[in-house]
């Protein structure tokens, strides 16, 4: 079952660049990476789905209505916006009971347990408490009800690591109780860590969708190498070499293809330093699929 | 109901002190009404060195200064006036905060339509300007027994203050309607007083006597206080474009606001 379906959307405005012809499909119990530079349209997406702004053309669903016309199919959503500000005056207690009120269940149980797990102080005015701990606000009010569908806009901005560790185990958790979950990040280790797929917008265009599976088995490698200045590195140049540079002694290059043959090459050169690492996600979108797109 | 309790609750103390105002006004202004009547021939003497226009503004009506009806229909004109900023402050604000607060990504992700969100704001406003009325009536009243130096008619009294609750809902109506247009209001009392003040002095500056239809243009000249006191009724059509400028405005805004694109906070 899709849990969210997204169809051709484009969202036009004024001079901002919105997103065009997007088609997104995600299914129930999905970890699913938006990925992409600031500015690409990950929060338009976002918030077009939420029904927060209207699409210019195409469609954005969740559990197959549209949260514009239906607006109580947000009750098996848990948002939690990149930039969190609540009722400066209200006790963090008194918002979360608001939030709570909004969802025909009792969710104090479970309110108590995230704040415990984010370690929250719920008697707190909203207006003393740092970035980070309204973020963490957000998180408790954003999953308290125990939705079906997460989105996560930006997450972990302003969480220290620990916090960070113990939200994306929360997170993980609510996937294996069944929640699908959307997160939407321009930090891509984040993305790597937890999701099962994720898609790559930039300039308002999706322009690839992978299997996280798919992605970790390519054998692409980032090879750097210090070298005798004296020597041509140009040897190096052998087939699935790419993005190639040489800046004085240093060369670098990603790799893809048999790694002994390509040891073997390094071998010939008079080497005076040699690191062999994984690419990040976003070199091989940006390397690879941009390209073909 | 939440959403409804929830703005209740915000607007608390607001309210608390426009009323608090309201009734330091009333009560500067009655506590005066004593030497006025005491000194009935200079009073009149001073206001007649004054330009009819000024006294227009003023509504001043020399014949009557001294029963407590005139002198209550003068000061009921800055009462008045006070009320309407009140009312268009909370009508500009009352939608337009959750965008300025950053507070929109809260609740209109909510399982709730944006028509239900307007309808308990709208609701939660006009049931703190029906308690500033309720309030501000019982005031007045209580300044007005103890101040009055003879009998006065008690139902006309009310029917002027009645004019208030009626200035404010329009006043209130045009400020939600203006809000669900401008992108964002950064401060609100600025630009509620430039507009009600505009109103205000539109009213006194272009009016020509009680028959000039530019009245229609401003609301402060839809209750024409003279006209209550002498006929103990309104002004029947002009009640009816007060009624008008509400719905219309209320309907817009509802439309307008059901459809608004939401951006993210910058």
């Amino acid at each position: 079952m899709n849990v969210i379906e997204i169809n051709d959307l484009t969202k036009t405005y004024g001079k901002a660049r919105g997103i065009s012809n997007v088609s997104l499909n995600i299914e129930e119990g999905e970890i699913f990476g938006f990925i992409g530079p600031n500015g690409a349209g990950k929060s338009t997406t976002l918030r077009t789905l939420l029904g927060l702004i209207y699409p210019t053309s195409g469609s954005a669903k969740i559990f197959g209505k549209s949260c514009a016309e239906y607006p109580q199919v947000r009750r098996e959503l848990g948002y939690l916006p990149s930039e969190v500000f609540y009722y400066d005056k209200m006790r963090v207690i008194d918002l979360l009971n608001y939030s709570a009120s909004f969802y025909k269940k009792d969710c104090t149980k479970r309110m108590r347990e995230l704040a415990e797990i984010m370690e929250l102080d719920l008697k707190k005015k909203i207006d003393d408490l740092s970035y980070g701990n309204k973020k963490k606000v957000g998180i408790v009010q954003g999953l308290l009800h125990e939705p079906k569908l997460i989105l996560l806009d930006e997450p972990t901005g302003g969480l220290d690591p620990l916090m960070q560790q113990r939200f994306f185990e929360l997170i993980g958790e609510e996937n294996k109780k069944g929640a699908t979950i959307f997160f939407s990040s321009h930090i891509l280790s984040e993305v790597q860590r937890l999701c099962t797929r994720v898609g790559l917008i930039k300039e308002g265009r999706l322009i690839k969708l992978e299997k996280m599976s798919a992605l970790q088995q390519s054998s692409y490698k980032r090879i750097s190498i210090k070298t005798d200045a004296l020597e041509s590195p140009e040897r190096l140049k052998m087939e699935g070499v790419s993005d190639f540079n040489v800046n004085g002694s240093d060369v670098n290059f990603i790799y893809k293809g048999a790694i002994n043959d390509m040891i073997k090459r390094i071998g010939e050169l008079n080497i005076r330093d040699l690191s062999i690492t994984e690419p990040d996600l976003e070199e091989i979108f940006l390397h690879y699929y941009a390209k073909e797109s | 109901m939440n959403i409804y309790l929830h703005e209740l609750r915000s607007l608390r103390k607001s309210t608390f002190l426009w009323v608090c105002a309201l009734a330091a006004m009333s009560f500067i202004y009655f506590s005066v009404y004593p030497s006025i009547v005491a000194d009935a021939e200079n009073f009149k003497a001073l206001f007649n060195a004054y330009p009819p226009s000024v006294l227009a503004m003023l509504n001043v009506t020399l014949d009557n200064l001294t029963s407590l009806l005139g002198f209550y229909t003068m000061i009921f004109t800055f009462l008045a006036l006070f009320g309407a900023i009140q009312a268009m402050n909370l009508g500009l604000s009352i939608l337009s905060k959750e965008v300025r607060e950053r507070t929109a990504d809260f609740l209109l992700v909510k399982p709730v339509s944006r028509s239900r969100i307007v309808s308990m704001k709208l609701l939660a406003s006009v049931t703190m300007l029906l308690i500033t009325n309720a309030l501000f009536y019982l005031i007045v009243f209580a300044f007005a027994q103890l101040y009055k130096t003879a009998e006065y008619d008690v139902a006309v009294f009310f029917m002027i203050n009645f004019t208030l609750l009626f200035i404010q809902l329009i006043f209130f109506a045009l400020g939600a309607v203006i809000s669900v247009f401008v992108p964002k209001i950064k401060n609100v009392l600025p630009i509620s007083l430039g507009i009600v003040f505009l109103f205000f002095f539109a009213g006194a500056f272009l009016v020509e006597g009680a028959d000039d239809p530019v009245r229609y243009l401003t609301p402060f000249e839809y209750f024409d206080v003279a006209y209550i006191v002498q006929n103990a009724a309104y002004e029947t059509s002009y009640l009816l474009a007060g009624a008008a400028v509400v719905i219309v405005s209320i309907t817009v805004t509802y439309l307008n606001y059901i459809r608004k694109d939401i951006y993210a906070v910058s």
